[in-house]
């Protein structure tokens, strides 16, 4: 049984700081992704949290030790690499058995474990051949199998299938999550793809600028961003943001201007807003209808006709621009005006420090 | 047109290259089967008897069975020599490579240095003798190693820069620690430069006549250059037998090459990480 505790970690390379004390607590079982921008420190983070990366401040434990000083060997941990990094002059047997190999296991044994691992990863017919001999799949197949040899309390794995072809990668990742099901260990996973993030995450830990931005489940860091880059980067279409300020606040709703829309409602119960504040609107493209009355009006720019959706670039008065899905095929022409309405529950409104204004 | 300047450029090159290789071959082996009287003509003669044992047993026997002496000697100098770099090299070459200290630029500075500056013959001699070790096998070993290892690290540091750093990593988190991480995944990756040094090296350190020359006196401790000098003295020298001598001591080093050459093959990293 293992979780994971970082408590202030900390990484600077010389006056340069890339991690700013993160606090992170990650429960046994669970799989935690963590994603950002490129060079937002994610990739930084898991090699610390491998041992190949020394820890500046703070402590990490895994299970209950600190593991701070502690050798990745000891670790009781396994990392599936972006370049699979396989031996290449050993055969897919060896490069499986090789941890086993250095930790004196005894032969049948490890022929035991290695076969196992094989079966499960369904590469039995691999074993003899060098990992020049495989397919960009096969390689991370092999990868992900000296992984669980090792069988680790945590497995840690740094963008394992930015390198493969889109349909392989969906095969690989829903391979992964079964994995995660039948081995049941604490697993950390890398990656910038928003996607891979959602569909395998218990937990996503977003990250930028070395800082921890919200944690949480993916439906919940969809719904409910706790600020702006969060909804920015969570989302595809990303999200439409628009500064205004707060007309009125009544019962559950206030309501907001600015340049480029009149008068739009937005379900606010926790009234955490007084008229006249500064504030920014963010609405999803998805949760935009075409309106007659509606409250945003754009001029129609490009138009991408999908058959069970439409995608609207529109331009705004002030020259923003902002997209719309719209349900169904709508044969909307450049240039001429759109009116659109957003439901009230699905508008999210930040303070102008860019965090997310509760309910 | 081009075609026919390629073709021409080729011959070109063969007969040059038979003129300045095989040529002098071909006259070590004809001297090496004359008798005494027509070996001392010198010249490009087809030989009139066939004297070539009788002249192979008389080199090896000469001065006590020196030959044999001198070709234990060489191969154990040479083999103990070229282990020696092949490792150190090897280990210098990743960790330069590897690591980036400041240090790094004062380091590569003196191995350069130790390519360039000329080994001065007296103060070794004089430190081997304070260190006991003048004379002997092992103190020879010292200096051949200390002579030849900046140019084998040279040969080593660029070619680590080609083998992933993901490497290195993925088996330290597999338990290995550093002395496994070398002798384990990086070393048996280095194999095509370790080729290209046993091969130069090997083939230097057998042929080094000055070396053992200088460091390695007594009829115990003869190389196999120095058996060139039996046959050769101010007033009379036996031409056939020196001939055999060297057809003899060509041999190893020609092996050697042989075997090894085909064996330089590039791309061994070809599929460890995606290309």
């Amino acid at each position: 049984m293992a979780g994971l505790e970082l408590k202030q970690l900390r990484k600077n390379y010389g006056k340069v700081e890339v991690i700013k004390g993160i606090d992170l607590t990650i429960e046994h079982g669970e799989f935690v992704v963590f994603v950002g921008p490129s060079g937002c420190g994610k990739s930084t983070l898991l090699r610390m949290i491998a041992g190949l990366e020394d820890i500046s401040g703070g402590e990490l434990r895994i299970g209950d030790k600190v593991v701070n000083a502690v050798e990745p060997r000891d670790r009781g941990i396994a990392m599936v690499f972006q370049s699979y990094a396989l031996y290449p002059h050993m055969t897919v047997y060896d490069n499986v058995g090789f941890g086993l190999k250095l930790a004196r296991t005894p032969k049948e044994v490890r022929d035991q474990k290695i076969r196992e691992a094989a079966r499960i990863l369904q590469m039995e017919h691999l074993l003899d051949r060098k990992p020049s001999q495989l397919s960009g799949g096969q390689r991370q197949r092999v990868a992900i199998g000296r992984a669980i040899v090792r069988q680790p309390e945590v497995f840690l794995f740094d963008e394992p299938l930015s390198n493969l072809d889109a349909a392989l990668r969906v095969d690989m990742r829903m391979e992964i999550s079964k994995l995660h099901n039948d081995l049941g260990a604490t697993m950390i996973y890398v990656t910038h793809d928003q996607v891979e993030a959602m569909t395998l995450a218990d937990k996503i830990v977003v990250l930028d600028g070395g800082v921890v931005q919200q944690v949480g489940a993916p439906i919940e860091l969809y719904q409910r961003p706790a600020n702006l880059f969060v909804a920015g980067f969570i989302g595809s279409p990303k999200m439409n943001f628009v500064s205004v300020s707060a007309d009125s606040v009544s019962g559950d709703i206030a309501t907001v201007s600015g340049p480029d829309v009149v008068g739009v409602p937005v379900t606010l119960p926790s009234r955490k807003v007084a008229p006249g504040d500064k504030l920014t609107l963010g609405v999803r493209p998805h949760d935009l209808v075409v309106a007659a009355s509606g409250s945003i009006v754009g001029r129609v720019g490009l138009v991408e006709r999908l058959g069970n959706e439409t995608i609207v670039n529109l331009e705004l008065p002030s020259g923003a621009s902002w997209l719309a899905v719209l349900e169904g095929d709508q044969a909307l022409k450049r240039g001429e005006s759109l009116a659109l309405d957003v439901d009230p529950a699905k508008a999210l409104l930040f303070d102008d420090a860019g965090q997310a204004i509760p309910r | 047109m081009k075609k026919r300047a390629s073709i021409i450029g080729g011959a070109a090159a063969i007969a040059a290259t038979f003129v300045v290789f095989v040529i002098p071959f071909i006259f070590i082996v004809l001297m090496a089967f004359k008798d005494r009287q027509q070996s001392a003509l010198r010249d490009f003669s087809w030989p009139t008897g066939f004297h070539l044992w009788e002249n192979v047993f008389e080199v090896v026997k000469t001065r006590n069975w020196m030959m044999i002496t001198a070709f234990i000697n060489s191969s154990i100098i040479t083999v103990v020599s070229v282990t020696l770099l092949v490792i150190f090299a090897a280990m210098v070459g990743y960790v330069l490579a590897r690591r980036r200290t400041r240090w790094n630029g004062l380091i590569e500075f003196l191995i350069l240095a130790g390519l360039m500056v000329p080994p001065a013959v007296v103060p070794t001699i004089w430190l081997l003798q304070g260190l006991k070790l003048f004379g002997t096998l092992h103190g020879m070993i010292l200096v051949e190693v200390a002579y030849n290892l900046p140019f084998s690290i040279i040969l080593y540091r660029a070619f680590v820069s080609t083998i992933p750093r993901d490497l290195d990593e993925a088996a330290i988190i597999d338990g290995a620690r550093p002395l496994d991480v070398f002798f384990r995944v990086v070393l048996p990756l280095l194999w095509p430069v370790t080729v290209t040094n046993i091969v130069v090296q090997s083939v230097g350190i057998f042929n080094d006549f000055t070396n053992p020359l200088y460091y390695l006196p007594g009829n115990a401790n003869a190389t196999v250059q120095l058996t060139l000098y039996n046959f050769q003295s101010q007033f009379s020298t036996a031409y056939n037998l020196l001939f055999t001598n060297i057809l003899l001591i060509t041999i190893p080093p020609l092996l050697v090459f042989l075997f090894f050459n085909r064996q330089i093959v590039a791309g061994m990293t070809a599929g460890a990480v995606k290309g």
